[in-house]
């Protein structure tokens, strides 16, 4: 259920690990390495997502004799991270129609994984979610859409503030009323 | 592989955690949580844009999850600068966290002198294998100032129609003025 410690603000930490099918690794790994950037990229289809990873863990890290026998996981992992805006369930059918067959191509290659038809979708990633036990935000308060927002807004007035040098008063504020009308 | 994308760089780390390791953990971010000072410390570090800690006790597989010898620590990081200044920082300015943190991980060599700790992360870290920003060419910097610059000229834009325009022109340099810093 709903953990207070994947939250910060109104931004939510989800951390998903998935068992890849053995052997399926490298197919996966190249999948992955292989997709867009940008705009370009599934992830970009899927509103209020900050920023995503997926990242194939092959094996975990064996530290020296100090840990005892050495350590190895049965199957490889798929971790997929996101920071977003808001409840993880509207975020997960989010995710399963925005990004659509990639969706099925990538976790096509985890064990179980039962496609996009709800609600074994979302269960299936709910089933393999951990928890965060310290999240932190900056701006957590700040929607994809409010840092987008404001961006704009400052370019606008650096652009404003250049144009407007030297202009007597009158002109200046016809100009600004004009350029930030309400 | 990509752990850049504009601005942003992505840092994923997993550790195995040491026998008395969960409960020290448990502390540390009960406190990380609750004390509000770990936080201002974290916002000193102005460029780490999202960051969480999660302990892994079992790796999920189809039932109730794989267990290992022991339990993870899975670190991950959005963050602008280069992975050095960023160690270099962690190192610096939140020492004793650190050392708090992956201090009950096996292996960890102290937050300090920072070469060690480095190498330490180097080599428990794993490259992205795809990595997503929504403004990938703003820093967290700009993205903080943004959100001042839109509050400052909102609060500006509520009376700005209905001053002379000297006031106006007087009104409109202060504004500048107060906000330079976030231009």
């Amino acid at each position: 259920m709903s953990n207070a410690n994947n939250v910060f603000g109104q931004a939510y930490s989800l951390t998903v690990l998935t068992p890849i099918i053995d052997g399926h690794e490298t197919e996966l790994a190249e999948y992955l390495d292989g997709l867009p950037s940008g705009d370009e990229s599934p992830l970009a289809g899927v509103h209020g997502t900050h920023f995503a990873r997926w990242v194939v863990i092959d094996d975990v890290i064996y530290q020296g004799p100090d840990q005892g026998p050495r350590e190895h996981l049965q199957h490889p992992r798929l971790l997929f991270t996101s920071n977003f805006d808001g409840e993880l369930e509207p975020y997960l059918e989010a995710l399963r129609t925005g990004l659509g067959a990639s969706a099925d191509t990538i976790w096509g290659h985890c064990v179980g994984y039962p496609g996009r038809d709800e609600p074994a979708f979302s269960r299936y990633l709910r089933h393999h979610q951990i928890d965060s036990s310290l999240f932190f935000a900056a701006y957590g308060d700040r929607t994809v859409e409010d840092v987008k927002r404001s961006l704009a807004v400052r370019a606008q007035l650096i652009d404003f503030a250049l144009r407007a040098q030297g202009l007597a008063a009158p002109d200046l504020k016809a100009a600004f009323l004009q350029e930030f009308a309400a | 592989m990509a752990n850049v994308e504009g601005k942003a760089t992505a840092i994923t780390v997993l550790t195995p955690i040491k026998r008395e390791g969960p409960l020290v953990l448990w502390a540390v971010f009960w406190a990380g949580r609750h004390i509000k000072e770990t936080l201002k410390k974290l916002e000193q570090l102005s460029f780490i844009h999202y960051a969480r800690w999660a302990v892994i006790e079992r790796f999920p597989d189809e039932g109730d999850g794989e267990e290992l010898g022991h339990e993870y620590l899975l670190f991950e990081s959005n963050f602008n600068g280069t992975w050095d200044q960023y160690i270099d920082a962690f190192s610096e300015v939140v020492p004793l966290r650190m050392k708090a943190i992956w201090g009950t991980s096996y292996g960890f060599p102290g937050p300090l002198p920072v070469e060690p700790f480095k190498e330490y992360i180097r080599r428990n870290e794993y490259v992205a294998n795809h990595y997503w920003s929504a403004y990938p060419g703003f820093t967290t910097t700009e993205i903080i100032s943004a959100e001042h610059v839109e509050a400052a000229l909102g609060e500006f834009q509520a009376h700005a129609a209905e001053l002379e325009p000297e006031a106006f022109k007087r009104a409109y340099e202060s504004l500048l003025i107060t906000i330079q810093h976030d231009l």
